[in-house]
């Protein structure tokens, strides 16, 4: 069902692309990169829901206090954040896996909103420690790559955005041959679907949570170095991010991860849709609370037919 | 013996649900019958790991497993059909036999002879192996249920309910499987249909507000007066 819905998805935003791609160009172009960047902040959070049924609500702050690694690596050893890639993802495994065996784990069976209310704590506390150790100030590491355009005709972009979109397509390809093709991953989907069934066929399921915790995490680490190429970072920086990707998921339906993909397109092309007019500009915003509205009431609404 | 049982005692919260109850089991296939209510799933659960054992042990295979975790039980070679069957329904046939076998160190490099058995036992799901198991009718499911236990290759089969919810004539089809089956896995059954169960086990016990009443061979447990008043309807 999950597929048939993807097609059809598939099919409106390809038809909708078409026209927009000989209208505005633009448009399309720094949609699909805000897509990309969307998409790969909220796939790493779709896994944990998918898989552990949390939604971390501290998983912008987990992207936040990434960014603040890589920059105070590359501030000292005057390193690229590239470089810094995979020590930081490292270290943010580490962390999700403390942070799972310290406190999620606790709350796993307890109810949906004590677990809300101690990933909400956990955000809080990542944004407090990052104002006392960095203030509120803005910090930003330039870097020339990152105004890369490319011309085309009397058309003129930049095209340094695409790492994202190439990123989230990665992250989509990798998770599948993950929970498909290996041992750890293929546990991992089976305590998904129904984890008193694994551990009756002998799935460790706390190892396959931490795992699934320590893995989304390292994504969001990765993503949190290079995400301060290209931004400014402050200890509010992550929150946005946490309220987009879960309205990205609850667009997708949970356990959907390439239909992450799709939501992410939707929310970006018609953001920078309406960015492109001068009228409109200040709509932006809009656009993402009218989306997950309507997705959420059509939902609902089909659901009673149903 | 291949499971102990020895003084166990467990319950939900507060709530004692069983007293001082005593099993065994050896190379034999047993029933465990008894009315709503008294106790037999948490038995179960406490043998499974699923709730922990207030007091009492409980020795499988001359180890013993009190308040071990459920996936290691299942390791140490107890196979589960859980009453709510506990699939993944999201999975076709396929994969959830395969799981059945993948994280069991005493079904490795058998999984061809596992699957060609649990087939044979259950033909259905030869034709159904490629189907989605949320898709299923409940008898079928409970099919794949037995069929994943028994891919673990398991030393103890352990069935709560298996003709819950199932059509008479599945009924007596599931308990000519387990006959078939016991030759070669030791059965613990949990069952409310006294007759079809007592016919195709070895012995019984009865359990009744959290304590065994009665235990014996099950021809006699048949014949026995209060067994015929409270569960054969006689």
């Amino acid at each position: 069902m999950a597929n048939k819905r993807n097609r059809t998805a598939g099919l409106v935003l390809a038809a909708a692309v078409l026209g927009i791609l000989v209208w505005r160009p633009t448009v399309l172009i720094y949609g699909l990169q805000a897509a990309g960047l969307y998409a790969s902040i909220a796939i790493p959070m779709g896994l944990i829901l998918g898989i552990v049924h949390i939604v971390n609500l501290a998983h912008g702050e987990f992207m936040m206090a990434a960014s603040y690694l890589t920059y105070t690596i590359c501030r000292a050893s005057g390193m690229d954040p590239y470089l810094a890639l995979l020590p930081v993802a490292a270290v943010t495994a580490a962390f999700g896996f403390l942070v799972y065996r310290l406190t999620i784990r606790r709350a796993l069976k307890a109810p949906e909103l004590n677990q809300l209310i101690l990933t909400f704590g956990l955000a809080i506390l990542l944004t407090q420690a990052a104002n006392l150790l960095f203030t509120s100030q803005t910090r930003k590491l330039s870097f020339e790559y990152v105004s890369a355009s490319v011309d085309i005709g009397d058309l003129s972009f930049g095209v340094y955005n695409f790492v994202f979109v190439a990123i989230a397509v990665a992250m989509v390809v990798g998770l599948r041959l993950f929970l498909t093709r290996t041992k750890a991953g293929k546990a991992a989907l089976a305590v998904g679907q129904n984890p008193r069934g694994a551990a009756i066929v002998g799935i460790d399921v706390d190892r396959a949570y931490a795992l699934t915790f320590a893995l989304a995490s390292a994504m969001v680490g990765l993503m949190g170095a290079v995400f301060i190429t290209r931004s400014s970072i402050f200890p509010a920086v992550g929150s946005p991010f946490t309220m987009k990707s879960f309205c990205l998921i609850a667009m997708a339906g949970i356990g959907n991860i390439p239909g992450i993909l799709a939501s992410s397109v939707l929310l970006g092309v018609s953001e920078n849709f309406l960015k492109a007019f001068r009228g409109t500009r200040e709509w932006a915003d809009i656009v993402f609370f009218v989306l997950i509205i309507s997705v959420i009431l059509g939902r609902s609404i089909r659901g009673k037919k149903a | 013996m291949i499971l102990e049982i020895q003084g166990l005692t467990c319950g939900y919260g507060k709530l004692p649900v069983l007293r001082d109850v005593s099993l065994s089991i050896g190379a034999e296939s047993v029933a465990l019958i008894g009315p709503n209510g008294a106790g037999k799933t948490t038995l179960i659960n406490a043998v499974t790991g699923l709730v922990k054992p207030w007091g009492g042990s409980i020795r499988f295979d001359g180890r013993d497993v009190t308040g071990h975790a459920t996936h290691e039980i299942a390791r140490a070679g107890i196979a589960l059909v859980p009453q709510e069957r506990e699939l993944f329904p999201g999975m076709t046939v396929a994969d959830n036999l395969a799981l059945g076998a993948a994280y069991i160190p005493r079904a490795q490099g058998r999984e061809e002879r596992l699957l060609e058995q649990c087939l044979r036992l259950f033909p259905i799901l030869k034709e159904r192996f490629r189907q989605i198991v949320g898709t299923m009718s409940g008898g079928q499911q409970r099919m794949v249920a037995i069929a994943r236990a028994l891919m673990a290759n398991p030393k103890l089969l352990i069935l709560d309910e298996p003709s819950l919810g199932l059509q008479p004539s599945i009924v007596s089809e599931v308990f000519d499987r387990l006959s078939e089956l016991k030759k070669d896995v030791a059965i613990l059954v949990t069952e409310q249909n006294v007759k079809e169960s007592l016919r195709s086990v070895d012995r019984g016990y009865v359990l009744e507000n959290g304590a065994v009443v009665l235990e014996g061979a099950a021809s006699d447990l048949a014949k026995d007066p209060h067994v015929e008043a409270s569960y054969l309807g006689l």
